[in-house]
């Protein structure tokens, strides 16, 4: 088990509300693999410093998460084939 | 003749010390911003007073940063 950061930045035209029902669907992943999640941090609404896909603003959110490394893979690569998804990125924080 | 005169560089205070910062996370957008120029170029060690393991992690901080759009790769403010 490691620890992981995931940082996911969404489509802005979504409801904020939408965003942690949305989001647990994917984490269930994680959980039904024996991981655990820490915290859920939606940022909200934030103005990105260049744009992505034509997108000026991105709804960000931060899960701090306990997983396997093969767990993480797969659910970053289902992150990203849905389209609502503008970008991920995972950190290990204690890798340095 | 007239000696060049020699002058000993000031010593910089260390800013993560005065910051009292441990772990540099990419995520701390405001912390980062003192270590880029107003064009958004990393700013040297020189410059900056750090020591090499910190600049080090500075940078990769910037750029995982600069990844995820919380700081800019460059900004044109000409």
């Amino acid at each position: 088990m490691r620890h992981y950061e995931l940082m996911i930045i969404l489509d802005p035209d979504l409801e904020e509300r939408t965003v942690p029902p949305s989001l647990d669907r994917y984490l269930s992943l994680v959980t039904n693999d024996g991981g655990t999640i820490d915290s859920v941090d939606v940022w909200g609404r934030r103005r990105m410093a260049y744009e992505i896909q034509k997108k000026a603003e991105g709804i960000y959110a931060v899960i701090d998460l306990h997983a396997e490394p093969a767990t993480v893979k797969e659910l970053d690569r289902q992150l990203t084939l849905n389209e609502s998804v503008l970008r991920t990125k995972v950190i290990r924080p204690d890798a340095r | 003749m007239a000696k060049p005169i020699l002058r000993k560089p000031k010593k910089k205070q260390n800013p993560l010390k005065s910051a009292k910062v441990t772990y540099i996370d990419y995520k701390d957008t405001t912390l980062l911003r003192k270590f880029i120029s107003d064009r958004g170029k990393i700013r040297a060690r020189r410059v900056t007073g750090v020591s090499v393991q910190e600049q080090r992690q500075i940078a990769s901080a910037i750029k995982n940063a600069r990844e995820m759009a919380l700081l800019p790769y460059t900004s044109t403010t000409r």
